[in-house]
């Protein structure tokens, strides 16, 4: 069946390659907008600074997206753990870097995992458990906090680690990505994730231990919201108790651009990284183009609209010519 | 068979939440408890209270009669006092209100502090119905929207409690008096100043603020232009932008940078808010960044930041004592309740052992009812260590 | 289990008194009186006019919950709520300071929220591949930030002729105003969800949306009804927020969207679709506000009390699981 194809059918023809279309699309204008001055190397490694958290977090929700559940209580979770390792600073208790990171991931995959097993072990949906969840870890954060920050000279050795110039957050970002990569496209794992979202019934059947994947897929992502948690005490030297808030639903947009779907079963690691990217740069241009900043939050909106919808519509295409192929 | 199970396992997590609900409150507001005892008493001992009611009233008549002698800090026991932050987890909130509590629990009240769950208006308008429901006798609140708070507060007042603002304003009718931290004007001249001093008298600057409605930080810029507009002294200072951070670290770094690129002849960026400030210090320390900073921000959260070396961000910035801002505002609260002051123009009380006792009842430009708590105080590399582990 | 075709269809009426009392309804009755003896319990100060008095700023989300539940129950969501208050809110008030009568900014708040909600339903019906979750994400951001444009850099606007929205303020006898129309709209929502043909299709929709389709029932055109009427419904509740708070500002309605779904899954509507009635809903919504008011007057740490709610939640849904093990345990056990 395979035939070759002509260029703009194989642009055309994928999702990650009309992704990419729209993103030097974006960026020709914001270059041109800004001046010639956008995609300098200080610029490229602040917007990857700056969206790390979101780009880590994006991860974990492509797999939580693909068994179709979802999860917003990531940042509060990240608030938990943040909270928790930035008092262990502040009263001096640890300082050891590493462990602190390991802190960190430790509760969010504890956060995590109460999601996973009240939602596969109790059948309960994953918008209502993930929302009990953000109310209690976000209420948690605040009631360690006691009204306090931890910040500046606090966590003086930890932020040295996400420090402007510093490699740190990169090295997590690479890592996690190709791990990603590697356990989506060529593990059973990453193939069992996809079964349980496309047809849990069928997965059931052909022997997957659904409740198993879905716990396990929770925990991913409360690993990484925990990770977020240190990375952005470290790359914002502060731990309070509100950041992130309201965030989630940035990751769910990017994911959303990305092109995973969130009925489950459809997304790829890279459709996320282009997605993430896409909020990213959006993120970064915006108070650069020289627009005025109260008209920035309506510009964004309908970006993310507009960018979901021509998704629809590239996928209709798709669908279209694939319809016509077998016609022919 | 299932229903009833249903039914009082229900019923089951309901009293284990009301048991949780009362364990915590227990801990986290015994205040509240005794208010309620508190209260009871006075009821029943009307006699006392009368007593102090005319004291107070016959101090404050001579304080109208035209003697310039400062009345006694008057009694506060028997009587239940409350403060609205603009939201939990500041310190900055937290530091304001254990200054007000300290304060009415070492004059023998009784104190609620309430900290809204957001740095909303809607937030604080539920937590001041709830106050009036409790029929406490004074609510100072640090407002989040200069509007939104109008009408719960014209209820208050109407239920027969004295309202006051400290930090941040409302509408003038709808409060007694207000604490000022610092006069607009003053916090304006001394940041325009320093943006002066350290641009050497002329280049760019730039602003990075709060949220855009950000009432408090929307007046001092407003004061900060029109002295430089008023002033020929200032006529070689370019404000570049006003930028807003939204009190978010991670929008106030990305403003902070994009003000760096879109302006490579910046010098100074100006930021009067806790969070924009130490963001941008960050962004600019460790960028090593020829562009120094400004602004108002604590203390304790900027000690790293300042110095007078190139190798600090910020040479000085400026701040008032939040501690004693709330002192301030429980003072003026518990002369409030006693009569000793109605908010009027002219009116003096005393404040204990707080420096500029006694305090009188200016009126601002704009003919609203103010109490000054003074100067905002400068920090720089010979005091920051010393104030940072104050607040 | 959790497969589509094993959904049921929960509108047929139950008619044994007995087994009313001990259904879920019959339950949130038990907890709502449960919740009104420890509000009395713990605040000397609880009492009917206090809590009637607190409540307008709480019964305007009221409004929302009803749409919110018919949403749910075609198995839909929408987020964007909060946002279309605001804006609602802040055009009303511009029209109000505009010089505009008591009944032109009525119009113009449920008007803005008319349209919004239209806006929201073409798109979800002319885009159907898209979850409703992530057009209203997108459209919440668009209508907070039209607001904060409009706003300018004050980002907050005041009534300037308050005395003209008291009338929707005023209180009859110990009852707020709003507490009556309150009452109206939760009569027609629930009659229409359970005694009318709309009310059946509803629920069809939301089991099986394909089926329903194939049935003959006009899925598109429901949702769309359903968003519109959700919008109308943010839009009254702006109209009622006005009157309590005479002005708007940038993060009015921040967070309505999580408060009016919690209340309906608290009474037992699933986010799944096609189960669920209002009667446990308005139950559910009155006993989270008379809870808030209750430990909002025992001055409890008002990050606790979203603790609680937050756990309220998750229990209130885990419930019908763990019974339905034990009892499935308890049937094997008698079987052996």
């Amino acid at each position: 069946m395979q035939q070759k194809k002509s260029l703009w059918k194989r642009l055309t023809g994928s999702r990650e390659a009309s992704l990419v279309l729209i993103l030097v699309a974006l960026l020709i204008v914001v270059t041109i907008l800004s001046g010639g001055t956008f995609l300098t190397p200080s610029n490229i490694s602040q917007i990857f600074r700056n969206n790390a958290l979101t780009m880590l977090m994006a991860l974990g929700m492509l797999c939580v997206l693909l068994t179709a559940g979802i999860d917003i209580s990531i940042t509060s979770i990240l608030a938990f753990s943040g909270m928790t390792i930035g008092l262990l600073q502040k009263y001096d208790i640890l300082r050891n870097t590493f462990l602190l990171f390991l802190i960190a991931a430790l509760i969010g995959t504890g956060c995590g995992l109460l999601n996973g097993l009240i939602i596969s072990k109790g059948k309960v949906a994953p918008i209502i458990c993930t929302m009990g969840g953000m109310y209690i870890w976000r209420g948690l954060a605040y009631v360690i906090s006691n009204n306090n920050w931890a910040s500046g000279a606090d966590v003086s050795g930890f932020s040295d680690f996400g420090k402007d110039g510093s490699i740190g957050p990169y090295i997590i970002l690479i890592i996690a990505y190709v791990v990603f990569f590697i356990v989506m496209k060529w593990t059973t794992f990453g193939r069992r994730i996809y079964a349980v979202g496309s047809n849990a019934e069928a997965a059931e059947v052909s022997g997957i231990n659904v409740d198993r994947i879905i716990t396990l897929v929770y925990m991913i992502m409360g690993l990484l919201a925990g990770l977020s948690g240190a990375l952005s005490v470290s790359i914002y030297a502060s731990a309070q108790p509100n950041m992130q808030y309201g965030k989630e639903m940035d990751v769910i947009a990017a994911c959303v651009i990305g092109g995973v779907s969130m009925n489950g079963g459809r997304g790829s690691v890279v459709g996320t990284f282009l997605g993430a990217l896409f909020y990213a740069i959006v993120a970064k241009a915006l108070p650069l183009i020289g627009l005025e900043s109260i008209w920035q939050n309506l510009i964004k909106g309908i970006i993310v609209l507009a960018v979901v919808l021509l998704n629809v519509l590239t996928q209709r295409a798709m669908d279209r010519a694939n319809l016509e192929r077998r016609e022919l | 068979m299932k229903r009833k199970v249903v039914s009082t396992m229900l019923c089951a997590a309901m009293a284990a939440g009301l048991l949780a609900g009362c364990g915590s409150s227990s801990s986290s507001s015994a205040a509240s408890s005794s208010s309620a005892a508190s209260s009871a008493s006075a009821a029943s001992s009307s006699g006392s209270a009368e007593t102090t009611e005319t004291a107070a009233s016959s101090a404050s008549e001579a304080v109208k009669s035209g003697s310039t002698a400062a009345a006694g800090t008057a009694d506060a026991s028997g009587h239940t006092y409350a403060i609205v932050t603009k939201s939990a987890g500041n310190p900055y909130n937290e530091r304001e209100a254990s200054g007000f509590q300290d304060t009415i629990e070492a004059l023998g009240g009784t104190c609620i502090v309430q900290n809204p769950e957001q740095a909303t208006a809607d937030a604080q308008i539920s937590v001041i119905n709830s106050l009036i429901s409790q029929k406490v006798d004074s609510i100072a609140v640090a407002a989040n929207d200069a509007n939104a708070l109008s009408a719960v507060l014209q209820q208050a007042m109407d239920a027969g409690i004295k309202v006051m603002t400290l930090d941040s304003d409302v509408e003038a009718s709808s409060r007694m008096v207000f604490c000022n931290q610092a006069g607009v004007k003053e916090v304006g001249q001394a940041l325009i100043d320093a943006v002066y001093d350290i641009t050497g008298g002329e280049g760019e600057y730039a602003i990075l603020s709060a949220t855009s409605q950000a009432t408090n930080q929307n007046s001092w810029i407003d004061a900060m232009k029109s002295i430089a507009e008023s002033d020929d002294k200032y006529s070689k200072l370019v404000l570049d932008e006003v930028a807003y951070g939204d009190d978010e670290p991670q929008k106030s770094t990305d403003q902070t940078q994009a003000l760096l690129q879109k302006y490579p002849n910046l010098k100074v960026i100006c930021s009067p808010t806790t969070v924009g400030i130490s963001a941008a210090a960050k962004v600019l320390q460790d960028q090593n960044s020829s562009v120094k900073l400004t602004g108002l921000g604590l203390p304790s959260e900027m000690k790293e930041y300042i110095g007078d070396d190139d190798s600090h961000s910020c040479p000085y910035m400026f701040l008032w004592n939040p501690i004693d801002l709330g002192k301030l505002a429980a003072y003026t609260s518990v002369a409030l309740v006693s009569g000793q002051i109605t908010g009027a123009e002219g009116d003096t009380f005393d404040a204990g052992d707080m420096e500029n006792s006694p305090y009188t009842v200016t009126t601002n430009t704009d003919g609203a009812t103010e109490i000054i708590l003074g100067p905002p105080y400068k920090f720089d590399s010979s005091n920051i260590d010393e104030w940072a582990e104050v607040y | 289990m959790a497969g589509k075709s094993g959904r049921e269809i929960n509108a047929v009426p139950q008619s044994s008194v007995k087994q009313k009392i001990l259904s879920w309804e019959g339950g949130l009755v038990i907890i709502f009186i449960a919740v009104l003896i420890l509000g009395a319990a713990i605040s000397p100060t609880y009492n009917f006019s206090s809590v009637f008095r607190e409540m307008p700023k709480y019964l305007c989300e009221i409004f929302m919950m009803f749409a919110m539940g018919y949403i749910l129950i075609i198995a839909e969501i929408d987020i964007s709520v909060g946002a279309i208050v605001c804006l609602a809110a802040t055009l009303g008030c511009f029209a109000g300071n505009a010089g505009v009568p008591l009944a032109g900014v009525i119009a113009v708040c449920i008007g803005t929220g008319f349209l919004a909600g239209c806006l929201n339903g073409v798109i979800l019906t002319h885009f159907t591949e898209l979850p409703s979750m992530i057009v209203t994400l997108g459209t919440q951001i668009i209508f907070r930030g039209i607001a904060e444009v409009s706003l300018g850099s004050g980002g907050s606007v005041s009534m300037s002729n308050s005395k003209m929205i008291m009338p929707l303020a005023t209180m009859v006898g110990p009852f707020p105003l709003v507490f009556f129309f309150v009452a109206i709209a939760a009569v027609i929502f629930i009659f229409v969800l359970s005694r009318t043909t709309f009310g059946r299709k509803l629920y069809a929709v939301g089991s099986n949306h394909t089926a329903a389709h194939y049935a003959g029932i006009p899925v598109q055109k429901i949702r769309m009804i359903c968003f519109v009427l959700i919008g109308t419904m943010a839009g009254v509740c702006a109209l009622f927020y006005l009157s309590t708070t005479f002005g708007a500002n940038t993060t009015t309605g921040q967070g309505y969207e999580m408060d009016v779904i919690a209340m309906c899954v608290f009474g037992g509507i699933a986010t799944t679709g096609g189960k669920g009635n209002l009667i446990g809903a308005t139950i559910a919504g009155f006993t989270i506000v008379c809870l808030r008011i209750a430990l909002g007057q025992r001055n409890i740490n008002t990050q606790l009390i979203l603790v609680i709610i937050g756990l309220l939640l998750i229990v209130s849904v885990l419930i019908p699981r763990i019974s339905e093990v034990l009892g499935n345990r308890k049937r094997r056990a008698a079987q052996s």
